[in-house]
């Protein structure tokens, strides 16, 4: 390429080297003019100091004003390119657990070596020379910012500072709701109707301290007036002084004794449980026994004789009685066997009597 | 010889023989241990009970310690042997005047054992009455004797 090398202003590193425009990522150039002046090439130069500048922009507006706020690694460990000096920069000022919000930029761009290397960035890429001083941040401006971070870090600290006393109020007074209301139902007597409203409100979460102790003050004297009427309720109000009072209003438990455990255990000491501990029944034998397991062969044995044999469904387990008589047919060969049985049997009932009468 | 075979003593007993024989032919002999043709017979069904094992079980019955039975089969002359197949009596034609129970003793042992093949063989095919293979030579002649008529 004949042509390849830039105009003659532009600083050449190597002379027998190719040309490369970085913005424009290309060697090969054409037409008579310096690529440098070329409507791409300044296009793409205004595309990148804008995106820049608006970088910058929001730094400058942190000058005055510098923000801190906790750390957070996902967030404050961003980089920004530094299209002046080629290299990614911290975005953010971490330091511990606090970051200043842009103070990496400010501090960039505030320095000398940043300096130098916008001078150069503008010379060789042939930029508007009025804008150059909107990429540097002057050395009193940085002062400026400074100070401003100083005043942000105090600010935030005295902040902080607020919210740990409000939380440690806020914890000192639900302990002491607590204490108030175990020092109450331990006290061995029971409030009246009356003083049930004020014990219902004094376990409403969120009470003021010194509102419960105006309460306290105020139960003092109850007692004593309620003395005559609370006695015969003593005794359940003492067997449920870990219960709250509303418990104690609606229902009384029964209480129906500690269960001995007897070496067992029980749940809370991982015992076994019951329905795997074994019965007195079961021997352990799985399945059919032996004896079933013949019972069940002869059944097999059974099936295979002629399913039309002489008895073949007769029951020979049936439990019968005295007066049981096998089937017997008689001399004669017409009618039921079951008859002869009937008429055996009738016989013998008219032969009794005749007998008895002989 | 007796003694080489089972006896039933009761009505209980009779009625349990009945009821748990099963697939087989049960054979009650009804009679008297001391009676001459029972001796006869109880020898020739002593000495066949094991070959015919496995088709009938034999007991020997007192017609004097079950008068129920004695008289619900009728019996007036011993020895009488009657047939069981599975709780169902088994009636057999032997050319005499009463089917329902052989009466008095068998001639060979041979005889005996072909009976009982023939009422197992019939019961087997649903036979509640079979015919006798004994030769009517061989079986004892009776006058038969019905009460009440």
């Amino acid at each position: 390429m004949a042509d390849g090398g830039p105009g003659g202003a532009a600083p050449v590193p190597m002379a027998t080297a190719a040309y490369r425009c970085p913005l424009c990522r290309r060697s090969a150039f054409s037409g008579r003019r310096s690529h440098l002046y070329s409507a791409g090439h300044q296009r793409r130069l205004r595309g990148v100091l804008a995106r820049l500048r608006e970088k910058v922009e929001a730094a400058r507006k942190t000058l005055k004003h510098a923000v801190v706020v906790p750390y957070d690694p996902v967030e404050h460990e961003k980089q920004f390119w530094c299209t002046c000096c080629k290299q990614e920069v911290k975005q953010h000022l971490s330091h511990g657990i606090l970051t200043a919000l842009c103070g990496g930029i400010v501090e960039h761009m505030a320095s000398p070596e940043h300096k130098t290397a916008v001078y150069t960035f503008w010379w060789e890429n042939k930029a508007d020379p009025n804008l150059k001083s909107q990429f540097l941040i002057s050395s009193e401006d940085y002062e400026l910012f400074k100070a401003s971070l100083t005043k942000a870090l105090d600010a935030y600290e005295a902040g902080n500072d607020e919210v740990i006393q409000q939380m440690a109020a806020h914890i000192r007074n639900v302990e002491q709701i607590r204490q108030e209301m175990v020092q109450a139902i331990s006290e061995p007597q029971m409030e009246t109707e009356l003083c049930k409203g004020v014990a219902v409100a004094r376990t409403c979460p969120g009470t003021q301290s010194d509102c419960s102790f105006a309460m306290e003050e105020h139960e003092q004297p109850v007692p004593s007036r309620s003395a005559t009427c609370s006695r015969e309720r003593l005794g359940s109000s003492r067997s449920t002084t870990t219960e709250l009072d509303w418990q104690e209003a609606e229902q009384s438990l029964t209480f129906i004794g500690h269960q001995e455990t007897q070496g067992k255990g029980n749940v809370h000491t991982g015992a076994k449980p019951p329905w795997l501990l074994e019965d007195g029944k079961s021997t352990g034998e799985i399945g059919p026994s032996y004896e079933e397991f013949l019972k069940e062969k002869e059944k097999q044995k059974l099936k295979k004789l002629p399913p039309d044999r002489v008895g073949a469904n007769f029951d020979h387990t049936s439990q019968t009685g005295e007066g049981w008589l096998p089937s017997f047919g008689r001399v004669w060969n017409h009618g039921r066997r079951w008859q002869s049985r009937h008429q055996f049997k009738a016989e013998a009932g008219s032969k009794k009597p005749k007998m008895k009468s002989l | 010889m007796s003694f080489l075979l089972p006896k039933l003593s009761s009505k209980k007993e009779v009625d349990e023989a009945i009821k748990s024989v099963a697939e087989k032919v049960l054979v009650l002999r009804f009679g008297r241990d001391k009676d001459l043709v029972c001796l006869q017979l109880d020898d020739i069904l002593a000495k066949t009970a094991h070959d015919l094992s496995k088709m009938a079980t034999i007991y020997l019955v007192d017609v004097n310690k079950v008068p129920v039975y004695t008289q619900y089969f009728d019996i007036s002359y011993i020895p009488s042997t009657v047939f069981f197949f599975n709780g169902q009596h088994m009636k057999v034609d032997y050319g005499s005047p009463d089917h329902t129970k052989f009466i008095g003793s068998f001639k060979t042992k041979q005889d005996f054992i072909d009976l009982i093949e023939v009422i197992y063989r019939g019961a087997m095919r649903g036979k509640l009455i079979v015919q006798s293979p004994i030769d009517p030579k061989n079986i004892p002649k009776y006058d038969l004797l019905y009460q009440d008529i």
